[in-house]
């Protein structure tokens, strides 16, 4: 994983996931893996409980539940969290702090968003995040879009102006964090 | 000295006295063997609880103040208002409840049911009192009143008093944990919906729109620098139906740019399904009229 090595965190933790839909386990237990952790099944080995949505009673371990009405859990993350989020909260977790989106939280029953016009991604510019999301160099994603480097190099400047951010895994989570404000008419 | 000490008591003494006595318009809904969530009772058959908490299920089982049973059927619930209804199996014994003004600065009672027949108290301020507002799943709220307090999990749903013993309406979360109250006259209008239909009609295009800039080159052919994206179609849906694809730019509905959403959710209003749809989007550099037919949004 190009974006895990961006990211000095905590490796090796023993993560027991717990996840009553099987694709959804899965696919935690793929994350899990491809992070560079071990997943267990026993609460005894384990150092961290990844939960999606509400999980069974009091582990007696650190929690990260995604999603689900418990947000008094010691970690607490959107049911679409992205993979680089919920590695840094294992890490965090797993070393005794307490996680919680920066975004607002799926819960809450909120206002139609008003966006300022400031700062709107074009479409290009959305294009090139998502090959930055698919771990995609400058020069790989020159080709995929069949744009020289040179523009490329010019619209990751701009994102990460518009973003605000310094860095590739920055841009991400900032991105993911922005892409909440759709809706749906 | 003595006389402040007097008020304070005699704050106190009336304040557990009007929760004593408003106590009864709290219920509790349980959702699974240790968690609750509260509602208000409405009438003595019906309820009303927080729709976003509120657990896809056809039927549930309350505990009435004093801590009796009570079976009860979902009748329809509105995302847009945050609103679900409940009618009991049997009435209760109806609780007198009279509307009240939200006015910033004022005390707030918010109560919560316990989960066993007793009820939780917490006393606020209005922290803000504000015009109508329109939601994020497009319903329209009569008022925007916020709360200067907290709430636990289970005392959402709950009914919010003013210090007289007027229902200011029924709390909630908003972002962040914030406590909103859904209004006295959202509830009466909405209410009444869902119980003769179930839900509540809205307006629907099938598409899920996100803001984006235009390129340099478009800005002047479109009129605007920016636009809304589709990100997604629902197949079959009014714009799927109308020939809208994935990544179409949306530059205006009916004549209204589509700068923002909340000018477009507007061009959505019930009264507007059956209706044409004027859709002018940019595709591959070009501008395009396309016509959408507005349907009714299909229940959750």
């Amino acid at each position: 994983m190009s974006a895990a090595s961006d990211l000095r965190l905590a490796h090796g933790l023993r993560v027991l996931v717990h996840a009553v839909d099987p694709a959804r386990r899965d696919a935690l237990l793929a994350l899990v893996r491809d992070w560079g952790h071990q997943s267990v099944d026993a609460l005894g080995a384990a150092d961290v409980v990844l939960c999606d949505g509400d999980g069974p009673g009091n582990p007696n371990r650190p929690v990260l539940a995604l999603g689900g009405l418990d947000t008094d859990q010691a970690g607490w993350l959107p049911r679409d969290a992205p993979a680089v989020q919920i590695h840094a909260a294992l890490g965090a977790l797993a070393a005794g702090l307490t996680v919680r989106s920066q975004s607002d939280p799926d819960l809450g029953f909120g206002a139609m968003p008003e966006h300022s016009l400031q700062g709107l991604l074009t479409p290009r510019e959305m294009e090139v995040l998502d090959a930055v999301g698919d771990g995609l160099t400058n020069k790989m994603i020159a080709r995929r879009l069949d744009i020289s480097l040179h523009t490329v190099k010019f619209h990751v400047e701009s994102l990460f102006r518009k973003l605000g951010v310094r860095t590739r895994t920055e841009a991400l989570a900032k991105a993911h964090e922005r892409l909440r404000n759709i809706l749906e008419l | 000295m003595a006389n402040e000490a007097e008020l304070l008591t005699r704050l106190s003494a009336e304040l557990a006295a009007r929760a004593g006595a408003l106590q009864g318009a709290a219920i509790a809904i349980r959702i699974s063997s240790q968690r609750h969530l509260s509602g208000t009772l409405w009438q003595p058959d019906v309820a009303v609880a927080s729709e976003q908490s509120l657990p896809a299920r056809a039927e549930f089982e309350l505990v009435m103040p004093g801590g009796s049973a009570a079976p009860a059927k979902l009748v329809g619930r509105d995302p847009g208002t945050n609103l679900a209804v409940l009618r009991l199996a049997r009435p209760a014994a109806p609780s007198a409840l009279v509307p009240g003004e939200a006015q910033a600065g004022a005390l707030a009672l918010a109560l919560g049911a316990d989960g066993s027949g007793g009820a939780s108290v917490r006393l606020g301020a209005v922290n803000l009192a504000g015009p109508q507002w329109q939601s994020r799943a497009g319903g329209l709220l009569e008022r925007r009143i916020v709360l200067d307090l907290r709430l636990e999990r289970a005392e959402e749903g709950g009914p919010v008093f003013t210090a007289a013993g007027a229902l200011l309406g029924m709390s909630t979360f908003g972002p962040r944990a914030r406590v909103l109250v859904i209004p006295w006259a959202t509830l009466e209008r909405i209410v009444p919906v869902l119980l003769k239909d179930g839900h509540v009609a809205r307006g629907w295009l099938g598409v899920a729109l996100h803001p984006v800039a235009l390129p340099d080159a478009l800005r002047e052919q479109a009129g605007q620098s920016s636009g809304l994206m589709v990100m997604s179609l629902v197949e079959g849906g009014p714009a799927a139906k109308a020939g809208v694809v994935a990544g179409d730019i949306v530059l205006s509905v009916n004549d209204a740019p589509a700068v923002g959403f909340r000018r477009l959710a507007g061009e959505l209003a019930p009264e507007r399904i059956g209706r044409k749809a004027a859709l002018r989007v940019v595709r591959s550099g070009t501008v395009l009229s396309l016509d959408a037919l507005i349907e009714a949004r299909p229940a959750a």
